[in-house]
């Protein structure tokens, strides 16, 4: 029953399985059991997924109460097509090391990136230490 | 979640859309709901059953709480405390004026945020006519109201309270010269009486050269062409005569004659020609009068100055008028000479082609 037609409503996805996406990049995948006013959420069961590249693993994290403002985006997850997904699920030591590996090389391309800009004299404004303002 | 608080949720959340003015708060549903009303008439027009009922968000009634005043602030103490309910936050502290403000007049800053302030309160009851006016054809109950409105519009554009005339005239001029006033005045004149709006026309006119030149920055008085225009085209011929007579007289310590300064903007030559139009329509329609009396002279000798000041302008510096009235040369071959008649005919010609 549409409890509030022609408007957007977290009603109908309580007891079901959801994806969301936090601010800070985290993406969990637990049961939605209650919600409110804010959208703030209670998640059952939840599993925080880490993906790199093609492989992925889950963390058991239990239950999580998750502040509205946090979420970025939370979408229905599908039972029957939940496991038709090209992606390779791994061991959680691995994939935690893989991710360990992804975050190194990627600073190492951004210091070499930094120090070129350096030499050319030129440099990239950070948002944090922008004090134009 | 058992089912009691799911109802609670629910009922906090339709609280929420719960309105005075659906139109104004809550636009897109009321847009949305409007076109599904529509596509299901169609289709019951079609006779098609109409299978696909479409439900409306029905909000409960609630009694919503009387305003209150978000920032307290209690005698003799040094601070002020904010008061919340669920409909309003906190409002932040210090953004709410309290106590003693400045008194800061006769500052060139503080005067021009008066004004531009005075534009805004006005503005907002601009919308308010128009809004009352788009919301439905105008019944005999609902016209007082409405015609109290532009009253006090009206008296408020005019600052009918300042005692001095000039002060008055001032507070106008200085709406005049900001953009926005001008799209107020603009907007506010189809709403206005005749003789109101006569009354901003020749307050318009007799200050014709200093508003053509405050108006260099933003070239916006061409808004007003269309309202006043159609304001002319009722004017009486004294009236008109009055206007166009400020136009001829040197003010004090200027040696610019005003005419040459309006020939060169757009919608300074633009009014002077609509003016001179309808007074060429008067003068025919009500030539019964054989007798040449006053008025007449007085306005053979007004065409004939401006004809000449027309002539006199050098044809780059005559501005393009926004509406170039048929009848003008006619007006100026019955009271020019020939020569004068070529040169204008040359003059104007040439402009307007430009």
């Amino acid at each position: 029953m549409n409890y509030m037609p022609g408007t957007a409503s977290l009603i109908e996805d309580i007891d079901k399985k959801h994806l969301v996406l936090l601010r800070d990049g985290r993406t969990l995948i637990g049961f939605l059991r209650s919600i409110d006013q804010f959208a703030n959420l209670v998640l059952h069961q939840t599993v925080e997924r880490i993906h790199v590249g093609k492989k992925y693993g889950d963390i058991p994290r239990g239950i999580f109460v998750v502040r509205g403002e946090n979420v970025v985006l939370l979408g229905e997850i599908d039972l029957e097509k939940e496991n038709d997904t090209p992606l390779q699920q791994v061991s959680i030591e691995e994939i935690l090391e893989e991710q360990r590996v992804e975050q190194q090389t990627k600073l190492e391309a951004e210091k070499l990136k930094v120090q070129a800009l350096k030499d050319r004299g030129l440099s990239i404004p950070r948002a944090d230490t922008l004090d134009e303002y | 979640m058992t089912q009691k608080q799911k109802d609670w949720v629910i009922k906090v959340q339709m609280v929420q859309l719960q309105s005075e003015n659906p139109h104004l708060d809550d636009y897109y549903y009321q847009e949305y709901y409007q076109k599904l009303e529509k596509k299901q008439t169609d289709e019951e027009l079609l006779g098609r059953k109409n299978k696909v009922e479409f439900l409306k968000l029905v909000t409960p009634y609630i009694q919503k709480a009387e305003a209150y005043e978000s920032v307290v602030r209690i005698e003799g103490s040094l601070g002020q405390v904010a008061v919340s309910t669920c409909f309003s936050p906190r409002r932040a502290i210090d953004a709410v004026p309290h106590g003693t403000q400045e008194q800061d007049t006769g500052t060139a800053s503080s005067q021009r945020l008066r004004v531009l302030y005075r534009i805004e309160k006005m503005f907002l009851q601009l919308l308010e006519i128009e809004e009352s006016q788009k919301a439905g054809p105008p019944q005999p109950h609902l016209s007082k109201p409405h015609s109290n409105q532009v009253e006090q519009l009206f008296q408020a554009l005019k600052t009918q309270e300042q005692n001095n005339l000039e002060e008055a005239a001032d507070g106008f001029l200085q709406v005049l010269s900001v953009r926005k006033g001008k799209a107020l005045v603009a907007r506010l004149v189809p709403f206005l009486s005749q003789d109101q709006a006569v009354s901003l026309l020749l307050a318009i006119m007799h200050h014709l050269p200093l508003l053509v030149r405050r108006d260099v920055a933003d070239q916006a008085l061409h808004m007003l062409f269309k309202p006043l225009g159609k304001c002319i085209s009722h004017l009486t011929f004294d009236e008109l005569l009055q206007g166009l007579q400020g136009l001829l007289l040197l003010p004090p310590g200027s040696s610019e004659r005003p005419v040459a300064v309006v020939l060169q903007n757009q919608f300074g030559i633009s009014l002077l020609y609509a003016l001179l139009s309808h007074g060429e329509q008067l003068i025919s329609l009500d030539s019964s009068l054989e007798e040449p009396n006053s008025d007449h002279t007085a306005w053979t000798n007004t065409v004939v100055l401006i004809a000449w000041e027309i002539a006199q302008m050098p044809t780059a510096c005559l501005a393009e008028p926004l509406n170039f009235p048929s009848n003008l040369l006619p007006l100026f071959c019955h009271h020019v000479d020939k020569q004068l008649i070529q040169q204008l005919e040359a003059k104007m010609e040439l402009a307007w082609i430009y």
